[in-house]
């Protein structure tokens, strides 16, 4: 996770939270929340590499599948959840969606936009495409459902998932006035809180 | 790597679990490495079940090293060159401890089947004893695996402010009914012994050493895993020259009965229906409502919990039940799934997931 995503959830999480990360890769975003903002975190994560680096960085961690484990989570005081750059990889994203928002009562959602030009332009050539936020080969990503800022936003409201807050992000990881006026066709990545 | 093993004598009375005392006890220990100036830098180690202090190193005439060998060590994962790593025997063993083969000072007699019960916090009880002994105010991490495992937790829930780390491997806050169940049929195997005499066997100078080897064997198949026991024996079949019976066909049943008897010739059935009953009876949470959440929550220790994916006696699912409790009581913990081919006894044996693990948790900052 980019600096830029780093200081949004900073930003957006209540100190002393308790902080649960599905797919918190090396724990650096719950390190940083710990010496910032006082959370108490735990990370949930599959990979053994990762973990490991969790535990380097001291960070509390599950090993578990995600799909499988959030639900897990109910009934266990967190008041925020997030989730980075890993929806698209769940079997099931919308139940994950609805788990979640029982498990907390606040998520960050972070969300790499397959409606951006960049993206469109490798479909159009008839490839599969590929960016900075999507970066493996078809045969190789862990991508199940990938989809557009504005399907998302779809699911959202069909759902009653409230956005309290956006920030659309372009290729360089920053806000600009055409991420923000076009998102579906210029961000990269869109990061929702939502509650 | 310096070691010195050194028996441990305590003159105050203590007083168990059980409301019974022991007027006096004798630990016997065996140390790795050397306490630092500050004594911040001390490991305690918990053995398990069958296990005793001698958890490193090779000793004069022994053909096998200590039971976690290839964990502790200069330069390995509990790393001796920087950490002062104590192991002890744990009362109710047979490996010089005060247990059922001590003489009693009050009848001159071995204790026998009337050594009082011991609990896995009688252990720690001790254990504290033995830190205070060290002058060491906190451990910087307490491990063990399986029973071991079980007084690491113990530890983290008892003197919160004495351990800054435990390492809780392939263990649980209470065992299955199954293997309640597995413990009761070895107590049972060794009872039967014609030679146990209701438990005063050494007074007879007989041994009930037929039941004891035959609960091992049967505990024996628990730590196994059934993958691991297919590709070490398969259906093998056993070479004749090296039989250990006239009867055994296959290479498993010679292997069993070899691992039995030289059990057998090493503990005391006393101890082995002792530790079996510690184990079963493990359970923090039955005094907090029956509730680990609330037992865990003045735990101050980050907790390190590990499962193996082939374990069946302890099934991962016990691992992370203690997990999800040590988050819902808002405590540092982390759960991890280790491969480990061996079954229950993976915890013994290095593969490079487990040591990093357990080598970076050690190493993080508290």
């Amino acid at each position: 996770m980019d600096n830029k995503l780093q200081s949004i959830v900073l930003d957006w999480i209540p100190n002393h939270s308790k902080v649960v990360d599905f797919g918190c890769g090396d724990g650096t975003l719950l390190r940083i929340l710990t010496e910032h903002k006082s959370v108490t975190g735990y990370g949930v994560e599959n990979d053994p590499e990762k973990i490991n680096a969790c535990i380097i960085n001291g960070v509390s961690v599950i090993q578990q599948d995600i799909d499988a484990g959030i639900q897990n989570y109910k009934g266990m005081g967190f008041n925020f959840a997030v989730m980075a750059s890993s929806i698209q990889c769940l079997r099931k994203p919308r139940d994950a969606m609805k788990n979640i928002l029982e498990v907390a009562n606040e998520c960050v959602i972070t969300l790499p936009n397959f409606g951006n030009w960049e993206l469109r332009l490798g479909i159009l050539n008839g490839k599969m495409p590929s960016s900075t936020q999507l970066p493996a080969k078809w045969y190789e990503t862990k991508n199940l459902h990938l989809c557009t800022i504005a399907d998302f936003e779809e699911l959202c409201s069909e759902e009653s998932f409230t956005i309290k807050k956006t920030v659309y992000l372009n290729r360089r990881g920053s806000s600009s006035w055409l991420a923000n006026t076009f998102p579906n066709l210029f961000a990269a990545q869109a990061v929702y809180l939502i509650g | 790597m310096k070691v010195i093993t050194k028996k441990i004598p305590f003159s105050n009375p203590l007083t168990l679990q059980s409301g019974q005392t022991l007027s006096s006890f004798e630990l016997m220990t065996e140390t790795y490495g050397e306490l630092n100036s500050e004594r911040t830098n001390a490991v305690l180690v918990c053995h398990a079940f069958s296990g005793n202090h001698h958890a490193a190193g090779i000793k004069d005439g022994d053909k096998k090293p200590g039971w976690w060998d290839e964990i502790i060590g200069d330069g390995k994962t509990i790393d001796t060159t920087k950490f002062f790593v104590v192991s002890l025997n744990n009362i109710g063993g047979c490996h010089g401890s005060s247990g059922p083969t001590t003489i009693s000072s009050e009848s001159g007699q071995p204790y026998g089947a009337s050594f009082p019960e011991v609990s896995v916090r009688d252990w720690v009880e001790t254990q504290k004893i033995l830190a205070d002994h060290f002058e060491i105010n906190c451990w910087e991490m307490v491990a063990g695996g399986s029973l071991g495992g079980m007084q690491a937790l113990q530890w983290a829930i008892s003197y919160p402010e004495r351990i800054k780390k435990a390492a809780i491997i392939a263990a649980s806050s209470k065992i299955s009914t199954q293997n309640i169940a597995l413990n009761e049929v070895a107590r049972e195997i060794i009872k039967k012994d014609e030679n146990f005499h209701n438990g005063d066997y050494l007074a007879q100078d007989k041994s009930p050493s037929k039941g004891l080897k035959a609960a091992r064997m049967l505990g024996h198949i628990t730590y196994l895993s059934e993958s691991n026991m297919s590709k070490r024996f398969g259906r093998k079949l056993q070479d004749p020259e090296n039989k250990m019976d006239a009867d055994i066909n296959y290479e498993v049943e010679n292997y069993l009965q070899y691992k039995g008897e030289q059990f057998a010739k090493t503990f005391d059935a006393n101890s082995y229906i002792l530790m079996t009953k510690a184990m079963d009876s493990f359970d923090p949470a039955r005094d907090f409502d029956n509730d680990l959440v609330k037992c865990l929550q003045s735990t101050q220790a980050k907790l390190l919990i590990s499962s193996f994916d082939s374990d069946w006696l302890f099934p991962k699912e016990y691992g992370l039940d203690i997990q999800m409790s040590a988050i819902k009581a808002g405590i540092d913990s982390t759960y991890i799934e280790l491969d480990g081919d061996y079954g229950h006894d993976s915890f013994l044996f290095y593969s490079d997931q487990y040591a990093s693990a357990l080598k970076n948790f050690l190493n993080s900052n508290g």
